[in-house]
């Protein structure tokens, strides 16, 4: 009754011990519908082929372990239907499987995740509580629903790396704080109970931080539990702000990005950091945009004026009269 | 390397204990070792939430309910010292947690919120919507980063050492290049998690949950404790076995026959769909057997409905139920009820340890669901266990702090290591040719018909000689992959060979204890033995690799002995 049906599945393999380089392997496999990407891992690995190397865990979407690039994007295989992947394959019922980008491959689907955790480190992605060591267990803090709710979506994030995995900075800069650690970063701040977070938005505002974003939204469309990353990154902004740490080139950045916005809608991305660094300031950048025009990603010289312009324009006119309330 | 602490798994149990530890002495040096990311731990799964007595709901909730809910929950068979300890503990370790981060989800007046839960006499469950024991692994996580605790990630635990009775520390193997490592230390926490993934497709646990902390403690010399208890989950998903949790219960949700009845009402009158979860995976059992479940292809099923709940209660408080049965099932809670069967769950039994967490070996200490303190006796209550990792991770923190000031040099020998590179070779032998996956299949298979939800004598006979003939063929067993980087085939066979040691565990006990008690229910010997039975079951590996079992008493305190209806 179920439907059937023999899809490929060509992995991308790589044994540092005995392979020069990466190449696809490719398994012709049966399967029936309402199986995940991740059980027909499982399937080829106990049934055809034991060398083939992946993680995987809570097989729940839970654990964060199994992430993957399917079909060129970088999600879970716990959580994804391979009859969902056989719309977008760009042959008929060949799925690709290869594993995160912006990491170290160690063997096949398996990447080194270290540099993503020394990065939280780095940016201190903890709590540092406001009772005392030895009040510790005494009582609860008051914590308002509502002071819940801004780090309420934040907290479903399960350290998977699909966003690291797509986001283009950190392509282009391994040294790049990466998404799901603003993201962090974002939720400490706002959590009432913190008392870190000069000391952390401070380290956020420094280089390789906050202000390298370019908004693709990559990040935001990878996240596998849809949390609203870019709300993150324009939060701690604006902390920045609030803190009066204006004196980085990202927040002189940011000013102009107002005055953009407020212009034509859009950002004209293509001039922005000349404006940014000043001539001088643009020499540091041409490594850097020489790579990202490599990637076919350098923005467009004439930009198009969005749609939405009007409501953009009010949104940034709102914002800054509430800032301005503040002062 | 030479540590004053060694812990093997770094869940919620391992992180606590860690944590605790560096916060009494900052100068000790502790290596926490666990086989996947620290996040990764299956702590991660748990959704519904974790029992204190904080009365911020019910005002009129106290200590001594939540004691006395725990030891009929356990059916008599919990130690009431280590269940005392564990509910006078709860309130203060759940308002640690609090002020170090964990994001609780909150009433109006600000406060901790709590929800009922099976088998609890007042809204006493702390939650965060539905992804408690998640968010409370990464606040353990952030905060064992803060003090700067050293993680050995994918590390496989190999060997516990020892000595004259006295701890040594552990091998382990580095996954990522199969180089084994000796960490020698005076004190070792083994906090390596539950067993029931041994029941394969009928579990709802995560794959590495093969019960590995307890296999190694059986080769040194140290017993398990209650192995038969095995708590089957009433609500897991048909098809992959995996949980919608009590959560959904908890918020309204109904169990319906293929009559469309309510058939709690017949089983638990008073408590319905929140009666204790033994009893709702019983009468879902004999629904299904009785003709009254729904079939389809993936087994026989009965239904649980949400839909009268409404859209907004459950995309605002079952986000990841509501995703998971779309991801996995494809049914939308919202618009349909979900199919459902009892699935293995959660594992009782564990390393015998005392309410200090300490083994039969000096300075080696177990908490966690790989432990048996024991607490939840012949059945664990939701969010009693979430709480156990933590209160008892903290106590087998305390007391290797105590301990550490005063032993000496600890020391393994180059034969040790040696033996344990042999065990590894020896897994690569040319001539193997039995599948791994075929053999855990199997084992899946036997446990889950002989020795499962119902159990009678002839089928765990059957049960203890098909796990006796799976360990011979596992002799057998091929690795095929002979590459030293992150060798997942060799770790695959590992962790089946610690299944096969528990499952000898959980098969030999069942058909040992010849009544009917929480989890274990004999349908030969349907009521419960206070006279013969009223005793612990100890398990011990003989010097042929056999298991024996043997008995414990266990310790009463103020509540007697009581028949347990709900
Ligand atoms: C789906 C689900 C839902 C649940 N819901 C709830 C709930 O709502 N409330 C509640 O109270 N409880 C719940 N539980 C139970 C609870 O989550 C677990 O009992 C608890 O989290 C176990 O914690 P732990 O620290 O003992 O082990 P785990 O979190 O499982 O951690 C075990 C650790 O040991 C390590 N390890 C294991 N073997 C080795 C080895 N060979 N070498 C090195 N390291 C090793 C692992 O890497 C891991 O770090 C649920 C369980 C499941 C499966
Ligand atoms: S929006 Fe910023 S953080 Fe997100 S992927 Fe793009 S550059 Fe990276
Ligand atoms: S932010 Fe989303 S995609 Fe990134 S690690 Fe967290 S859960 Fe994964
Ligand atoms: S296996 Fe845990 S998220 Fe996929």
């Amino acid at each position: 009754m179920e439907d059937r049906k023999q899809i490929t599945f060509n992995v991308l393999c790589f044994n540092p011990e005995v392979d020069e380089k990466a190449y696809f392997k490719s398994y012709d496999v049966v399967l029936e519908k309402g199986i995940t990407v991740l059980r027909a891992l499982n399937y080829i690995k106990d049934h055809v082929d034991q060398t083939l190397t992946h993680r995987f865990f809570c097989q729940a979407g839970i654990c964060g372990s199994c992430a993957i690039r399917i079909n060129g994007v970088s999600k879970l295989a716990c959580t994804t239907q391979v009859w969902d992947e056989l719309e977008t394959c760009k042959t008929k019922d060949q799925i690709i499987v290869e594993p995160l980008n912006n990491f170290k491959v160690i063997r096949d689907l398996v990447v080194d995740i270290d540099p993503m955790i020394a990065k939280l480190k780095k940016y201190k992605s903890w709590v540092v509580p406001m009772v005392k060591d030895e009040d510790l267990g005494k009582k609860e803090c008051d914590v308002k629903p509502e002071e819940f709710e801004p780090i309420n979506a934040a907290t479903d994030c399960i350290l998977c790396a699909s966003c690291y995995s797509e986001c283009t900075i950190t392509e282009a800069d391994r040294h790049y704080i990466s998404p799901l650690v603003i993201l962090r970063a974002y939720r400490m701040n706002m959590d009432t109970r913190d008392t870190a977070g000069e000391e952390r938005t401070r380290l956020l505002q420094e280089d390789h931080g906050i202000w390298d974003c370019t908004h693709c939204y990559r990040c935001v469309e990878a996240c596998v539990k849809n949390i609203p990353i870019m709300e993150a990154i324009q939060g701690v902004r604006h902390e920045t702000f609030e803190r009066g740490m204006t004196n980085t080139a990202g927040a002189r950045h940011a000013k102009i990005f107002l005055d953009d916005v407020k212009g034509g809608g859009r950002l004209k991305e293509a001039t922005l950091p000349l404006r940014t660094l000043g001539p001088i300031g643009m020499i540091g950048m041409i490594p850097f945009a020489l790579k990202m025009g490599a990637k076919g990603r350098v923005p467009p010289i004439f930009p198009h004026k969005v749609s939405t312009h009007r409501e953009v324009k009010t949104l940034v006119e709102q914002v800054e009269k509430e800032s301005k309330k503040k002062d | 390397m030479t540590y004053d602490i060694v812990i093997v798994g770094a869940g919620g149990g391992g992180m606590y204990a860690a944590l605790e530890a560096i916060r009494r002495n900052p100068a000790l040096k502790i290596a926490v070792i666990s086989k996947v990311y620290p996040t990764r731990s299956h702590t991660s799964a748990a959704q519904g939430g974790v029992n204190a007595a904080l009365a911020n709901k019910h005002k009129d909730d106290t200590i001594d309910l939540h004691i006395f809910d725990t030891i009929k929950g356990s059916d008599y068979l919990g130690d009431q010292d280590s269940i005392t300890y564990l509910c006078e503990q709860a309130p203060i370790l759940i308002r640690e947690l609090e002020n170090l981060g964990a994001p609780f989800s909150r009433l109006e007046d600000g406060s901790i919120a709590q929800r009922p839960f099976g088998g609890a006499s007042r809204h006493r469950c702390c939650y965060c919507a539905d992804k408690t024991g998640h968010t409370v692994l990464q606040t353990l996580f952030e905060q064992c980063m803060r003090y700067g605790i050293q993680f050995f990630n994918e590390y496989y635990l190999l060997s516990i050492e020892e000595n004259d009775g006295k701890c040594q520390g552990v091998i382990a193997l580095n996954l990522r290049d199969s180089k084994i490592h000796k960490f020698e230390a005076n004190s070792v926490i083994l906090a390596t998690g539950g067993y029931a993934k041994m029941y394969w497709h009928k579990s709802s646990n995560a794959a590495g949950l093969t019960g590995d902390g307890g296999a190694a403690a059986l080769r040194a010399g140290i017993p398990l404790k209650d192995m038969e208890f095995v708590q089957f989950h009433p609500t897991g998903l048909r098809k992959s076995g995996l949980l919608v949790t009590e959560g959904a219960r908890g918020e309204g949700g109904y169990l319906i026959n293929n009559k469309g009845e309510r058939f709690m009402s017949k089983y638990a009158p008073e408590k319905m769909e929140l009666g204790p979860r033994d009893l709702v995976s019983r009468s879902i059992e004999i629904e299904i057997r009785e003709g009254l479940g729904f079939e389809s292809t993936a087994g026989q099923f009965i239904k649980l409905d949400l839909t009268h709940l409404g859209a907004e209660l459950i995309m605002q408080r079952l986000p990841q139920i509501r995703e998971l049965c779309i991801y996995f099932e494809g049914v939308d809670p919202i618009l349909e009820p979900i199919p459902v069967r009892p699935t293995a769950h959660y594992s009782m039994g564990g390393i015998d340890v005392n309410t200090s967490c300490e083994t039969n070996i000096e300075g080696i200490y177990a908490v966690g669901e790989g432990a048996c303190v024991s607490v939840h006796g012949a059945n664990r209550l939701g969010g009693n266990s979430l709480l156990d990792i933590l209160v008892f991770g903290k106590r087998a923190g305390m007391e290797v702090v105590e301990r550490a000031s005063k032993s000496g040099q600890p020391k393994i020998s180059d034969s040790q290591v040696e033996d344990q590179q042999k065990y590894i070779d020896g897994l690569f032998g040319k001539t193997h040719h039995e599948r791994y996956d075929v053999i855990r299949e199997e084992l899946g298979t036997t446990l889950g018909e002989n020795a499962g939800i119902y159990r009678t004598k002839d089928a765990l006979t059957k049960g203890v000689a098909d796990v006796y003939e799976l360990r011979e063929r596992f002799k057998k067993v091929k690795v095929a992959d002979h590459s030293r980087l992150f060798n997942t085939n060799l770790m695959q066979v590992m962790e089946l060979g610690s299944m096969l040691d528990l499952a000898l565990c959980v098969a030999k006990g069942a058909l040992a204890r010849e009544e009917s008690r929480g989890s274990h229910s004999r349908i030969d010997f349907p009521t419960r033995d206070d006279k013969n039975w009223h005793k612990h079951s100890i398990f011990k590996m003989t010097a042929e690799g056999d298991i024996a079992v043997s008995d414990k008493p266990v310790t009463m305190g103020k509540h007697e002995l009581q028949e347990r209806t709900y």
